[in-house]
């Protein structure tokens, strides 16, 4: 992909010396790019519809960084454009301009923009892997947990049934799903357990990195707490690199060290997750603190 | 000799969008030194501004000018105002240690795994790490058998040792402490300042905030007063200390 003619900056040489995922100058528009478009959108707009063009600007001029074995967290209200970023990563949306550059296990570095199909399934196997709100997008429902789970793993060349099986109840075991449910069809699990089959069949391959939409959002309390206990823990043990994307202030206190707020399809501030909460600046990020704590 | 926290002209506003885009006054001029082995402890009236200045050491505030420059081990001298975000949890987790009044219990964890934990982030080997966990309860007199219980669930004071154990147990170089001791009982407070003192001894620069007199003129080599937003005076204890009987507290 490159970028149109009207962005502001060239892309910097991209250094991943000590990052798995560098982000830059990522936009993305449903309909034309024009500077008016950009102009008439963001939160001093409070808009992200530009009403002459009908352009959305549903992300612009987002950028980060992600360090091995740290969680950023993507904070904001729905529509602020945090799916979008996710989804973009994803490769679940074509952005309309920006560079994503990944650091794969291998070391080699994987420009995710820029990727084929064929490239994109193959890096989603191996080194990304996604945990989605809704666990429909991210699991099979209508086959067992453990042929979730073998998916992946038959994708890396796992061949041997009795391997797949052990290694796949060892997963579910890590991800508290009893292993007497493993044969049991995924459409008769509950919403918390859903979950936990679907962290399970992200961590199959040992991903690097792993993005997270709102994994708790819609669970009953109770259970999406255990949830989050679970991913924390992972977190922790694994080192894996993540993004955190959740309106919720709690869940983003709780898995990650540093965040960016959206808001209208703009960062309006990023930083460490314990300064944003006892110290936001923009007004925007004044205002989600204060209705985390009422 | 270099100090290990130089703090200089610190300001920090804060600008209250919400109400009516007024302006906070936090800090207004700071100029303050931590050497190695000083415990520099912070006196002055409740909005004196006291923990604002160690927020922003700790960068939990962003300063607004000024500058706050950390001797780290390497011996370089680093800027907080100006490091990134990632390099600040780079530096908090070598450099820095920072126990609040309350424990903000993380939930559903034990004061095992907190500690641990913390032990972990300041470079102490996973394998070790329970060891010096373990070291550090028993050392605040946490008995053994709310280890493994979850920390929400534990007493004021409880939860404030398992706060200062996450803080020390691994020294860090600066330690920055807020009313660190002010919900424990006699002899466990007198076990937590014992504690504190002896990190002073081993070269650790602290930097406190107690609420009362008697632990510092016990535990502070230095003593700065603060009032509405800067350093007016500072000395040894017992040249500041009286001043404050009746003034601030």
């Amino acid at each position: 992909m490159t970028n149109p003619t009207d962005e502001p900056d060239p892309v910097p040489p991209v250094d991943l010396v000590d990052h798995v995922l560098r982000v830059n100058g990522l936009g993305k528009l449903f309909g034309k790019l024009t500077g008016a478009a950009i102009e008439g959108t963001g939160p001093e707009r409070g808009t992200a519809k530009h009403a002459a063009t009908n352009t959305v600007v549903a992300a612009w001029d987002v950028s980060f960084d992600v360090s091995p074995g740290e969680a950023i967290g993507l904070i904001g209200e729905s529509g602020s454009g945090k799916s979008t970023v996710m989804r973009c990563l994803a490769g679940d949306l074509e952005p309309t301009c920006g560079v994503a550059t990944m650091r794969r296990r291998d070391g080699s570095i994987a420009d995710l923009f820029e990727m084929t199909a064929a490239e994109r399934r193959a890096l989603r196997v191996s080194d990304l892997s996604i945990v989605y709100q809704d666990p429909a997008e991210g699991l099979d429902l209508s086959i067992t947990a453990g042929g979730n789970i073998a998916e992946p793993l038959a994708a890396v060349g796992f061949r041997h049934f009795g391997e797949i099986r052990e290694r796949a109840a060892s997963l579910l075991e890590r991800t508290e799903v009893p292993i007497g449910r493993m044969d049991d069809l995924v459409r008769e699990f509950s919403g918390g357990m859903r979950q936990r089959v679907q962290l399970a069949k992200a961590l199959a391959n040992q991903p690097v990195f792993v993005l997270f939409d709102e994994p708790t959002t819609g669970l009953d309390a109770s259970v999406a707490a255990g949830v989050l206990d679970l991913i924390r823990d992972l977190l922790d043990e694994l080192g894996i690199a993540a993004v955190v994307v959740s309106h919720d202030f709690g869940v983003i206190d709780m898995l990650t060290t540093r965040c960016l707020v959206m808001h209208h399809g703009r960062v309006v501030e990023q930083g460490l997750t314990d300064q944003l909460f006892e110290d936001p600046i923009h007004p925007y990020s004044q205002r989600l603190v204060a209705a985390a704590r009422a | 000799m270099t100090p290990i926290l130089r703090v200089r002209a610190l300001l920090k506003h804060f600008v209250v969008h919400n109400v009516d885009g007024r302006t906070v006054e936090g800090l207004c001029g700071v100029d303050l030194d931590v050497h190695a082995g000083e415990h520099v402890a912070l006196a002055g009236s409740s909005g004196a501004g006291k923990s604002s200045l160690l927020k922003c050491v700790y960068r939990t505030y962003l300063a607004t000018a000024g500058s706050i420059e950390l001797q780290v081990s390497s011996g370089n001298v680093v800027d907080i105002t100006t490091l990134t975000d990632r390099e600040m949890v780079l530096l908090r987790g070598r450099e820095l240690g920072y126990v609040s009044q309350f424990l903000r219990a993380e939930p559903r964890r034990t004061p095992m795994e907190i500690v641990s934990h913390a032990a972990v982030f300041r470079g102490i080997d996973a394998s070790d790490a329970p060891e010096a966990a373990a070291a550090a309860l028993t050392r605040l007199q946490l008995d053994e058998s709310l280890w493994d219980v979850y920390a929400s669930v534990l007493s004021g004071g409880e939860k404030q040792r398992v706060n200062l154990a996450a803080g020390t147990v691994a020294p860090p170089r600066l330690l920055l402490l807020d009313e660190p001791v002010s919900a424990l009982d006699p002899a466990n407070r007198d076990a937590a300042l014992a504690m504190i003192e002896d990190l002073t001894g081993l070269g650790v620069a602290v930097l406190a905030v107690f609420h009362d007199i008697d632990a510092m003129s016990r535990l502070a080599t230095t003593v700065a007063l603060m009032d509405a937003g800067r350093v007016v005076r500072t000395g040894p204890p017992s040249a500041v200390l009286p001043e404050l009987t009746g003034v601030a507290r």
